[in-house]
């Protein structure tokens, strides 16, 4: 980053009304990431109360003394282990495919001709824009029909390709150069062993960006899992198995029971997103997308 | 150029698992979604069992009976919705984004991760930690709103603050995601523009109106037709806290299609919904794209 571009040259000021105005761009600063991160707190620190200081007016900020029993009630409640599992099937099948055909197709937009090419890739485009409640009846029938309702298969084959993939690897391989991948054609290396070996490698801090965008969309994801798995709850993803927690018990008695859920729902993605961050927001500043 | 036709059995054998799969499970259901919509089907049936009806369905959708009504407002919710949404999300992506560009900024990194991680949160444990923090009496939002003498707010619990109370959920979590838009169109305008401007006597007000605003008009438009495309798939909230109430007041078009064409199983009703909505989208997008290209002259 350069100089403060939004504003003037700070020297042009009196000392005095420079340092007022650092001090309020920081506290202006710190009082947007106190209330970014607000809910999260909470939702920490609620999971480690105990049911009496969830249920007091007005609330209490601090548990006295914090207890990991709602963690262990969740557990009573929900399957951890096998919603954890079900979660990273979903995610990391739907990923690895994603990935896959991503490659496979944004390298013959970038670098293959074809009649059509700009039409086809228009409508892959397109689909981008289109919100799933738009498909999902009929979409919910054709998986039906294919014997694959109720199943983590009906989950995640109609997720294995999508055109924001396609449009970030197109991007990105454009900018691959083209002696790269005749030097490899002059080897006799075929199409596919270009496309993995010489192309992805060279791609992949967006290939990277690209995973962890599809891992955590298809960890969230929530409506299709819903559909698909309508009351099966032993194939219940870990955000399809909150809901059982909110059901479990209306009262106020399990606010704990719910945050130590939301807790364990949470940190996955959050954690890949801490490790992997950087190649998150370099991709969207480089592209100006997500899924 | 450089690939010829010699390529054209590869450039078909690598695009077949794309195009394939986006084919029969997004741009088939598309064309089926608008068939169906002009004919009487249970999503229980075979596509085989629907009857066509014309523009029965949509006689409904747009008559004096419940489904008319129920539908109506669940339009006019989304709308809202959509419509607070951006309204809140660029006015504060664009802040932050300019607050997090500022080189004197210490953190500035910290609080770009920070602000972009809530993006990163489930909305179904956005969903569930909101409805605690919005509980009317062991909730921290109603007593930091009588410290301040406010309050309480009903938040999700009366007919006039509920769909509101969605919102603010939603733009929490996806404020950083905008943000980070916002950052990257700033970094593509060149400093001396703004250095010119100064050295002419512009002040701070008239920079932002006269250079970043305006630059930032192609970014803004995105993240509007992103912002308006997020905001018409809310769902995890309603379908978890709400339930569409209080008296229809969250009920919005995602969570009434699902009820109508998945639940109650009318396949050929909710679809026309759906068109319905998709028909709604294309036109505020090309508006949009129009509201954008007129400004400048402005």
């Amino acid at each position: 980053m350069t100089m403060a571009a939004t504003l003037p040259e700070a020297a042009a000021r009196p000392r005095s009304r420079i340092a007022t105005g650092r001090a309020a761009l920081h506290a202006l600063a710190l009082a947007a990431g106190v209330a970014a991160a607000f809910p999260l707190a909470w939702m920490v620190l609620s999971s480690l109360k105990t049911p009496a200081e969830t249920m007091r007016t007005p609330p209490v900020w601090l548990p006295a003394e914090p207890t990991l029993d709602a963690y262990a009630a969740v557990a009573g409640v929900i399957d951890v282990g096998r919603a954890f599992l079900n979660s990273l099937v979903i995610a990391g099948v739907t990923t690895a495919g994603i990935l896959a055909t991503s490659l496979m197709a944004g390298y013959v937009f970038a670098k293959h001709h074809f009649p059509g090419r700009g039409a086809l890739f228009a409508v892959m485009l397109a689909t981008m824009f289109l919100p799933p409640i738009v498909t999902l009846i009929p979409l919910y029938r054709i998986v039906g029909a294919l014997q694959l309702d109720a199943s983590l298969a009906g989950v995640i084959l109609p997720n294995l390709a999508n055109a924001f993939g396609i449009f970030l690897m197109r991007q990105f391989i454009a900018g691959v150069p083209n002696e790269l991948i005749e030097a490899a054609r002059l080897d006799g290396a075929s199409e596919l062993r270009i496309v993995f070996r010489i192309v992805a490698p060279a791609v992949a801090p967006a290939l990277a960006a690209l995973a962890l965008f599809a891992f955590v969309y298809h960890w969230n994801s929530y409506l299709w899992s819903l559909t698909v798995l309508q009351g099966d709850d032993r194939q219940y993803p870990i955000v399809l198995s909150l809901s059982r927690l909110l059901s479990y018990n209306r009262s106020a008695l399990n606010t704990g029971l719910v945050m130590a859920g939301a807790t364990l729902a949470v940190l996955p993605p959050l954690l890949l997103f801490a490790l992997l961050q950087r190649f998150f927001v370099k991709t969207i500043v480089s592209t100006g997308l997500t899924g | 150029m450089m690939v010829a036709a010699r390529h054209g059995r590869w450039t078909a054998v690598l695009l077949a698992p794309s195009v394939g799969l986006i084919g029969i499970f997004v741009l088939v259901p598309t064309v089926l979604t608008v068939w169906l919509s002009f004919h009487r089907w249970s999503t229980q049936t075979g596509f085989g069992d629907a009857a066509w009806i014309g523009l029965g369905n949509y006689q409904d959708l747009f008559g004096i009976g419940s489904v008319g009504r129920d539908f109506r407002q669940a339009m006019a919710n989304t709308a809202l919705y959509a419509a607070l949404s951006i309204a809140l999300l660029l006015p504060l992506s664009i802040g932050f984004g300019v607050l997090v560009h500022q080189a004197r900024l210490r953190g500035a990194g910290v609080l770009r991760t920070v602000l972009f991680s809530t993006y990163m949160v489930p909305m179904i444990a956005v969903a569930l930690v909101w409805s605690k923090l919005y509980s009317p009496s062991e909730g921290p939002l109603n007593q930091m709103l009588g410290w301040v003498g406010l309050g309480p707010s009903p938040f999700l619990s009366s007919p006039g603050t509920a769909l509101v109370s969605i919102v603010f959920l939603n733009v929490w979590q996806q404020v950083g995601y905008f943000t980070v838009l916002v950052v990257a169109g700033l970094t593509q305008i060149p400093d001396p523009l703004y250095d010119a401007a100064r050295i002419d006597g512009a002040r701070p007000a008239r920079l932002f109106r006269s250079i970043t605003l305006p630059l930032l008009r192609r970014t803004l438009l995105f993240s509007g037709v992103i912002a308006l495309i997020n905001a018409v798939q809310v769902f995890e909230p309603v379908a978890l806290i709400t339930q569409g109430g209080p008296i229809g007041s969250t009920n919005v078009m995602t969570y009434h299609i699902r009820r109508v064409g998945i639940e109650r199983a009318q396949g050929g009703l909710g679809s026309a919904m759906a068109v319905a909505l998709l028909l709604a989208l294309v036109v505020a997008v090309a508006a949009a794209f129009a509201l954008a290209r007129r400004e400048p002259e402005a």
